[in-house]
């Protein structure tokens, strides 16, 4: 098993300009230190119509109501606020690339805390001896000997589909062939109840891939229990 | 006079009716829009079975009713497959409970 940069085609470069927008590092980095609440916030703000700050505010009281929240995550609650309406004000369909390319990003820093930067890649294919290679390459990678990893980023339930679970559970078993170990996983920015209403109509394997949901994304920087 | 959770989260789960019906337009998701609308659906009445008659502060009813109004601006059903997930998670956080 041996991991490979994802070939450079015209939708690759478009897109690489899209995960390079400072804005995504910019929510990214709020993102890995957000509360759940927080989370939602952001996820609420980038799928919305309104832009009116204060309307947001409003609708997240235990957020910005120093009566029902804590008053010492304001500024934290304000500052995800401020990235989530650049993001909402992109438009629907860049912002529908932000908001992926921001989910792989806020994975990418996550795993990062638990096995170092160096070891988490990007876009990466994973090739086995006598398969042939899927041409759409994983999101997220770990690469290291001991406990080499696999991820593709979700920003809502409705995108786990039966492609992108065959495509792990592929890539698990292959390395199991070849007697390694790769854990898989699939990291939805949507609750755990969302997501197992779309896990339960999938027909495609997936009991050996982990699913990592909003409420459980701290998780990625949290060593294996 | 203070208003209890049981009208709040009413008005939550009605405005929630309209926006699983404008999903449903989306023939190809029918069967994923009706069991995601069921799974929050069962989740918003059990809050108001087990807390309806507890009396809410007045911005939480402000915040159900500003995300009610937030999903009544949507008028294209792939977003209102987006918001069948988000609005029950906005609401739950409002009422002080855990989606």
């Amino acid at each position: 098993m041996r991991f490979q940069d994802a070939a450079r085609d015209a939708r690759a470069v478009v897109y690489a300009g899209i995960q390079a927008d400072p804005l995504v590092a910019r929510a990214a980095e709020l993102l890995a230190d957000a509360t759940h609440g927080q989370r939602i916030l952001a996820r609420a703000v980038m799928n919305g119509e309104s832009s009116d700050p204060d309307a947001w505010r409003t609708m997240f009281p235990t957020l910005f109501d120093a009566a029902l929240g804590d008053v010492d995550q304001r500024p934290a609650s304000d500052a995800i606020l401020a990235a989530a309406l650049a993001v909402a004000d992109r438009g629907e369909q860049v912002r529908s690339q932000v908001r992926g390319a921001l989910v792989e990003e806020l994975t990418a820093r996550l795993l990062a805390r638990r096995v170092g930067a160096t070891a988490v890649r990007r876009e990466r294919r994973i090739l086995f001896d006598g398969v042939r290679a899927e041409i759409h390459p994983y999101d997220v990678t770990v690469e290291r000997d001991a406990a080499p990893e696999a991820y593709d980023c979700k920003w809502g339930a409705r995108g786990i589909n039966a492609d992108v679970l065959y495509q792990l559970d592929d890539a698990r078993t292959h390395a199991a062939d070849e007697d390694e170990r790769l854990s898989v996983g699939l990291v939805v920015f949507d609750a755990t109840r969302s997501c197992q209403v779309r896990l339960d109509a999938q027909t495609a394997p997936h009991e050996g891939t982990s699913i990592v949901t909003l409420e459980g994304l701290d998780r990625l920087a949290e060593p294996a229990r | 006079m203070v208003e209890t959770l049981q009208p709040v989260l009413a008005r939550a789960l009605e405005a929630y009716a309209r926006l699983a019906e404008l999903g449903e337009a989306i023939e190809d998701e029918w069967s994923y829009v009706n069991d995601l609308a069921d799974a929050w659906r069962d989740r918003l009445s059990d809050v108001a079975d087990a807390r309806g008659p507890e009396p809410v502060p007045e911005a939480v009813g402000r915040a159900v009713d500003r995300a009610v109004g937030e999903i009544t601006l949507i008028d294209d059903p792939h977003r209102a497959i987006d918001w069948l997930s988000t609005f029950p998670q906005v609401v739950l956080l409002a009422v002080g409970e855990a989606p």
